[in-house]
């Protein structure tokens, strides 16, 4: 068997000084067995370190004496040794498939393992193919689409916004429904990417089934997501990148169709409210029409400059990367900025028993942020003002704050956001430092001792500042005046895999034989303060200048500290062996045991385990001179759990087995004592059980690759809510208890149109299907509103149905339970489960690649289908409640009238406005399809040809656009259609075009 | 080999590192419930917690929003429109507030009195401070009984209409149970108000602490209620006697909660506390004067829910209640009726004006000897004691009004028991507004005093709704939706129209 290090090898990058006599430069062109131009082959000349590799044509160039051999080297080609006469100058090869040598080496958890002995569903994919230039300040964005069953939304356009992430369906109701992400061997905090450089990385790869998971145990139930950042190559001449990139974000439009001045104003007259209720018409006309989306949102810039310099000698390799990215977001004071510092390095001993390795990145951030984004705050959300105000009102109406606080109404409300523009300020710095350390040393034949170590730092540092004499402190009482807060929040978390393995091959027999053991520790601190009484005068953000001191008076100067300490932790052992026979037949089987400190008093250990077998069918005699080039059956069944029952923090519901009392302000603000938590003493682990079949193939030549797998996720024990009396002080306790499956099917597809030397043009397509059902709900009519009902649907929505508007009067129309029309609906009898729900039935993405010369275009075609969303922000456009302080939808012109009777808007004043239907939760009348199809990602480039770099010592050169939500085929009316809940005055995730270039030495 | 030798060396280290201490995680600041109640002064901080479970914003809201007493104010942003449009089923926000919110409070006073019994008082005076403890806890568990038949019974005079669940244990999480009548809850709530008076001192005087007056004055309310004329009758003749109908300038006094004369018990609402929040919230908590206005009682502080026109026109300007429950800054159209502007009618709620220099919060007034005196009259005509310079309904009425107006005022006379408590309804609503009271009188006395909801034009435009008959369904909470889920055979008690 080879050395993992063989397996391992990628193209090498050689390039030294070379001093020799009677030089020729021979060139020519490497292509695989179909003709296909190889870029990347190793070209060296045997015996000296001299070499070169192919650039992305195929094409190589290098300086050789006569008599020396050349080596041509390729990852799955067999490798081409020539000697170089004095007649040659031109040397093209056409390599040959190596069926020995493995095509591609997989992550299969802790360790790696060629393709084709792999046995798991998982999907790698490389930087170079779609992370890599893409404008995105989080690389979790940037996964959007393209693995099957990967479900991304993000629900924020802040630069470097959290998003959520779901594999293959949501496998649990209160707790963590989120994978694990690894960088590196160090597992990192979900929810926070935006100070890392997506630059850095090599490689992503999903695992999904319980072959790839169950070895992760207790943290594994909601796949896995591998990071591999990039390394230097052994024999690796300094090799030095830099990479610009210049793009600008702009909001995506809406459909509401909003009123303008004049059209406000004449409704407005129309019902005798608001500004309207007193003008003529002839002051109607002369009305000026500002659109607050032009004060409240802009075009932002963003920047990113990454440089990397990488280099190897024979037992050493370093990468480090240096990287300065800036993004100004699309809505006013919103930003990101952050710097990046990444070393890699590995090394090996002489004799290559020892190996070790080191990744540390270094990262800070400084990100302005606005606040009460997605909320009603009609004097904190901009978004709000934004999309809501009306546009009689401008900016030149602004008096000053005092003058505001004395004299306002809602329709002012883009003026008190102007003021809070002016004197609010959310700024947010943090470092953070994830560092991994492995060493791996052969203590006896075929048997190594390993170790893998790694941290996860962060440090946040929040200064808030509402600078005095603002609107709100005139309003709510100028005896505050202004207030600022800090919070620095800190989370370490220290993971260690200590293992010994076990890697023999006999015969057409191998083995490999892991035991491990897994340590982890979480530490959160928090600390803060919140200061009240601001001295305009001296005030400055993070200082102390201006506060206002305590006096005998009052108590409202009084700064208020806050503290948090918390602890986590996790144990594990397990062990795991993979055999395989003549790479026809293989088996792998894991058994974990795991220890949370959640149930440290409960349950605290559990079980999980998997097995996976494969059959390569393609490797079978019988199969000589088929189509398939690859056929492989995969087949797995196991289990894995999760220990993040509630919550999205590890370091939620630490303790939910104790009874426990807490102190704390009671009647007159005196201290007091008093129930806090009812205790749980049954709590476990939720337990997701997978089965999953899968095949994978290659045809025609591999022009059609892919493949489809089936799989069908139980979540049991799920830690939900669970309703019990209210005379308990509670209306619902959290309890392991009821069942939920997903089930569906993966595939990707890729398929090469046209494979020639000069192009390349392939198609791509990926897709999941997934359909929930909940099962043993936890009370006896099997159905709990918000949740579901035994048989359906996750998340179900339940709804009185609206019909539409009654021609007789303008009401609103609904069905009562029996389907009979109704006006007055009852909310408790009439509601029935619509058989909707929040989560997509089909979801992917498809496109095309196509390569020319060195010119490339690169799609992708985001879709998802069977998602509906309650749309609040239509409500509230159409809502006529709201006319005379809020900007309207011009649907509202259509109104029902007595000479208007056929329409799907009611009356203005219909009777009954106020009930289920206009309370948008309560009917399903905004309860709307957000079904898409979205270009996501339009990549446009050029690679300059080794030709055209000759004697320029540059060795690469691209230029390339790229352009992110660059159109968007939906029926929804929003922003943006990509939001995983109901959105009100949510910050759109912008379109962001982007023009770059990639230079190497 | 040297290598290899760190490497066994790091190798033991890592598997010495047992898992105990990534798994047995203390975390800081837990008190487990054993070691909760150890000592009597332990008790006295459990009592303020219970005590912290008592809130009269959600009555003072839904007494005024779902009948007259209130309208859609001019910077309403759709805050209770619902509610004012006499909208309420099983899954509106308010039936869970008062449902889920009393049964915390009997929950809390319930774990209170079973740890008392494992406290042994060291001394006699130890065991006076235990007495006054569970003897205040003996009332908030009367409180949270009362106040869930109050908004669940059909009827408060009929023994054997259905009032809530009665709780006077700690329930385990399984125990589902079914509603009890009014009887046994009046049996119950009449048991804890006698314990709670033979524990309690009789010198406690302090009108924002529990004593036997509010004792006496809870059960004259709850005679009224009940219509047990007689106890209502020497209860609050007895509390009239005690605490003195205030003077005008002692009036708006105890609004400003600069003032106690006529306050038997209030609950106190101070900086700090966990009520000092601005009180937007949907039911319950902040300050109490976030139910009408975002900032204060000014024409300036974002008035979302005004002065009802038709309560405003049954005010006269020369009571000293105008000026305290209509703010001085309102805006008043003469015209209002012709013009039908509510844009330039304004009427801003001025009963809780802040205080301690914070807007909008100020103490509740749980019992006043203001509703003493009316429950006194209520008692007179119940009695057939309509008319008369002295012991009658109109004596009373006359009492009231001249300490009012801060001058004579007519002696009314009134033509039939009908009349007369129509009369004790109307001056219940001037008197009592604001405080939580009308939606249940009307409930009760409704009938009786040929009163209903009535709301002028001008303020039921927004809505549709401009009466409310107080025979109407809605007159009774439904059992909320949230009961149902974990205890679905309750679904048969629901009250009738839901």
């Amino acid at each position: 068997m080879r050395s993992k290090l063989t397996r391992m090898l990628t193209p090498l990058l050689v390039l030294c000084v070379s001093f020799a006599f009677a030089q020729k430069t021979v060139s020519g062109n490497v292509t695989d067995s179909s003709g296909i131009p190889l870029p990347g082959v190793a070209v060296v000349v045997v015996g000296t370190s001299t070499g070169t590799q192919t650039d992305f044509d195929g094409n190589y160039s290098i300086t050789v004496n006569v008599g020396q051999v050349l080596r041509f080297s390729y990852l799955g080609q067999k490798t081409v040794n020539r000697t170089i006469s004095a007649s040659t100058s031109t040397m093209n090869i056409q390599m040959e498939d190596d069926a020995e040598q493995l095509s591609e080496v997989v992550v299969q958890g802790y360790r790696t393992a060629p393709k084709t002995k792999s046995a798991i569903a998982q999907v790698t994919i490389s930087a170079d193919e779609s992370i890599k230039n893409r404008p995105n300040a989080s690389v979790v964005q940037t996964l959007a689409g393209q693995v099957a069953g990967l479900n991304i939304t993000t629900t924020s356009g802040q630069p470097g916004a959290n998003s959520q992430v779901q594999l293959r369906g949501v496998n649990s109701i209160n707790g963590n429904t989120e994978p694990l992400f690894i960088i590196d061997g160090a597992p990192v905090d979900e929810d926070n990417f935006r100070s890392l450089n997506p630059q850095d990385i090599q490689s992503i790869s999903v695992l999904k089934d319980a072959g790839a998971t169950a070895i992760y145990g207790n943290r594994g139930a909601n796949g896995v997501i591998v990071i591999k950042t990039r390394t230097g190559n052994f024999d690796q001449a300094l090799q030095i990148n830099y990479t610009g990139i210049a793009g600008f974000s702009a909001l995506p439009g809406n459909d509401y169709d909003l009123m303008n001045s004049q059209e406000q104003l004449s409704i407005e007259k129309l019902l005798n409210t608001g500004r309207g209720a007193g003008l003529s018409d002839a002051e109607i006309l002369a009305a000026p029409t500002f659109d607050w989306v032009d004060f409240f949102i802009r075009d932002g810039l963003t920047q990113n400059h990454t440089m990397t310099f990488s280099s190897g000698s024979a037992k050493a390799t370093q990468f480090t990367s240096i990287g300065f990215f800036d993004q100004q977001g699309v809505l006013v004071d919103s930003d990101l900025k952050r710097f990046n510092f990444r070393n890699n390095v590995t090394g090996k001993s002489e004799d290559e028993r020892f190996n070790y390795g080191t990744n540390l990145t270094i990262n800070y951030s400084v990100s302005n942020s606005p606040n009460s984004v997605g909320t009603g705050a009609i004097n904190r959300n901009y978004l709000l003002g934004a999309n809501q105000s009306v546009t009689y009102i401008t900016p030149d109406d602004y008096p000053g704050s005092e003058l505001l606080a004395q004299n306002w109404t809602f329709a002012d409300t883009p003026l008190l956001l102007l003021d809070y523009l002016n004197t609010f300020d959310n700024r947010e710095e943090e470092v953070r430092i994830v560092a991994s350390a492995n060493a791996s040393y052969e203590v006896a034949k075929n048997l190594r001792a390993n170790v893998v170590g790694s941290m996860d730092y962060i440090s946040e540092f929040v200064t808030t500042l509402e600078a005095p004499e603002n609107w709100n402190d005139f309003f709510f009482g100028a005896a505050y005046n202004g207030r600022q807060t800090q919070q620095s929040n800190r989370v370490f978390t220290y993971n260690q895999v200590t293992s010994l393995t076990y890697d023999n091959q006999w015969g057409k027999h191998s083995l490999n034989v892991g035991a491990y053991t897994e340590y982890f520790k979480a530490h959160l601190r928090n600390f803060g303060f919140r200061q009240n009484g601001l001295d305009p005068r001296t005030f400055a953000a993070g200082d102390d200048a201006g506060w206002i001191v305590d006096n005998s008076e009052n108590d409202f100067f009084v700064p208020q500290p806050n503290a948090t300490k918390r602890d986590a932790g996790l144990f594990s052992y397990f062990g795991q062996a993979d055999y395989d026979f003549d790479e026809k037949y293989g088996l792998v089987g894991t058994v974990r045991r795991d220890a949370s400190y959640r149930f440290a008093e409960s349950n605290r250990y559990g079980t999980f385990w998997s097995v996976a077998g494969r059959w390569n069918i393609s490797n079978e005699s019988f199969m000589d001179g088929s189509v398939f080039n690859v056929l492989k059956l995969r087949a797995s069944i196991g289990t894995a759990g999760n220990q993040r029952i509630t919550g999205t923090s590890v370091f939620s519901a630490p303790d939910l087995t104790r009874s426990l009392f807490g102190t704390g302000p009671g009647y007159r603000g005196q201290n007091a004592l008093f129930l806090t938590q009812i205790p749980n003493t049954t709590l476990r682990w939720e337990t997701v059980k997978q089965t999953n079949i899968g095949v994978d193939f290659e045809v025609f030549d591999s022009r059609l690759r892919g493949s489809v797998d089936v799989y069908e996720k139980e979540t049991t024990d799920l830690f939900q809510s669970t309703p019990v009396s209210a005379i308990n002080a509670v209306t619902t306790l959290n309890a392991n208890t009821g069942s939920l499956f997903n089930r569906g099917v993966d595939f990707n597809l890729n398929y090469d149109v046209i494979r020639n030397k000069d192009m390349k043009f392939t198609l791509n397509f990926v897709g999941n299907y997934n359909e929930t059902e909940l099962q043993d709900i936890p009370n006896d009519e099997g159905e709990i509103i918000g949740i579901g009902r035994n048989g359906g649907i996750l998340d179900e929505y339940f709804r009185v149905r609206y019909v539409g508007v009654n021609p007789a009067n303008g009401n609103l129309l609904f069905l009562d339970a029996d389907g009979n029309v109704t006006e007055n609906p009852n909310l408790d009898t009439d509601a029935v489960w619509t058989g909707k729900n929040p989560y997509p039935d089909w979801l992917g993405s498809f496109g095309f690649n196509f390569d020319w010369k060195g010119f490339y275009v690169q799609t992708q075609f985001n879709y998802a289908l069977g998602i509906d969303n309650l749309d609040f922000d239509y409500y509230g456009r159409v809502n006529p409640n709201t006319i005379g302080q809020f900007r309207t939808s011009r649907d509202l012109l259509n109104a029902w009238t007595p000479n208007n009777r056929v329409t799907s808007v009611p009356s203005l004043t219909a009777a009954n406005l106020n009930a289920a239907g206009q309370a948008g939760v309560s009917s399903d009348r905004f309860l709307l399809s957000a079904d898409y199809v979205r270009l996501r990602f339009l990549a446009i480039g050029y690679n300059f040809p080794q030709k055209f770099l000759e004697g320029t010592g540059i060795k690469k050169l691209g230029i390339f656009f790229n352009g992110e939500n660059v159109l968007t085929i939906t029926k929804w009316r929003g922003f943006d259609v990509e939001g995983l809940t109901s959105q009100q005055n949510e910050y759109p995730t912008p379109r962001i075009l982007s023009l770059g270039f990639e230079i190497g030495i | 080999m040297k290598i290899r030798k760190i490497y066994y060396a790091l190798l033991s280290l890592v598997l010495a590192v047992g898992c105990e201490d990534a798994i047995d995680i203390d975390q800081p600041g837990r008190l487990d419930a054993d070691a909760a109640f150890e000592t009597v002064e332990d008790l006295n901080l459990g009592l303020r917690g219970v005590y912290d479970n008592m809130d009269l914003t959600p009555e003072i809201l839904w007494n005024g929003i779902f009948t007259d007493e209130l309208a859609i104010g001019i910077e309403n942003g759709g805050q209770r429109v619902a509610e004012y449009g006499l909208v309420i089923n099983p899954t509106s926000a308010i039936t869970n507030d008062f449902w889920t919110r009393n049964y915390d409070l009997l929950n809390a006073a319930n774990r209170l009195i079973e740890a008392s019994e494992l406290i042994e008082a060291e001394d006699a005076s130890e065991q006076t401070t235990k007495n006054i403890i569970l003897g205040q806890t003996y009332f908030l568990r009367a409180w949270g009984h009362f106040e869930l038949l109050s908004y669940y019974s059909t009827d408060y005079a009929d023994d054997s209409a259905l009032a809530a669940i009665l709780v006077d244990f700690v329930p385990t999480i399984d125990q589902l149970l079914l509603r009890s009548t009014n009887a046994d809850f009046y049996n119950l709530i009449n048991a804890d108000l006698d314990r709670a008076e033979s524990l309690l001192s009789n010198d406690t005087t302090d009108p924002t602490t529990i004593n036997k007056d509010a004792i006496d004055a809870f059960r004259a309310r709850i005679a009224a209620y009940r219509q047990d004329y007689a106890t209502a009758a020497t209860l609050s003749a007895e509390l009239l006697a005690k605490y003195p109908i205030a003077t005008r300038a002692q009036y708006q006094g105890i609004f400003q909660d600069v003032d106690n004369t006529e306050v038997i018990f209030k609950l106190e609402r101070t900086i700090g506390d966990n009520y000092d929040a601005q009180g937007t919230g949907a039911t319950a908590g902040g300050h109490a004067g976030g139910i009408y206005s975002f900032a204060n009682a000014t024409i300036t502080g974002g008035p979302y829910l005004e002065v009802g026109r038709s309560l405003f026109n049954a005010l006269d300007p020369f009571d000293v209640r105008y000026d305290v429950l209509v703010a001085a800054d309102s805006e008043i159209d003469p015209d209002y009726e012709t013009n039908q502007n509510p844009n330039l009618d304004i009427l801003v709620v001025y009963k809780y004006p802040g205080s301690e220099g914070i807007g909008n919060m100020n103490d509740l007034k749980v019992f006043r000897s203001a509703e003493m005196l009316l429950i006194l009259a209520e008692a007179r005509v119940a009695q057939g004691n309509l008319n008369g310079a002295t012991n009658s309904a109109a004596a009373l009425i006359k009492q009231l009004r001249d300490a009012r107006f801060g001058s004579p005022t007519d002696l009314p006379t009134y033509a039939n028991q009908t009349e007369a408590y129509g009369a004790i309804l109307d001056e219940r609503r001037l008197e009592l507004a604001f405080e939580g009271h009308r939606w249940k009188d009307l409930k009760r006395m409704g009938i009786r005093g040929n009163r209903q909801v009535v709301r002028d034009a001008i303020d039921c435009a927004v809505v549709n709704e401009c009466s409310l008959s107080p025979d109407d369904f809605r007159f009774t909470f439904p059992i909320p939706q949230i009961e149902f889920n974990a205890n679905p055979e309750l679904r048969t008690q629901q009250n009738p129209g839901y």
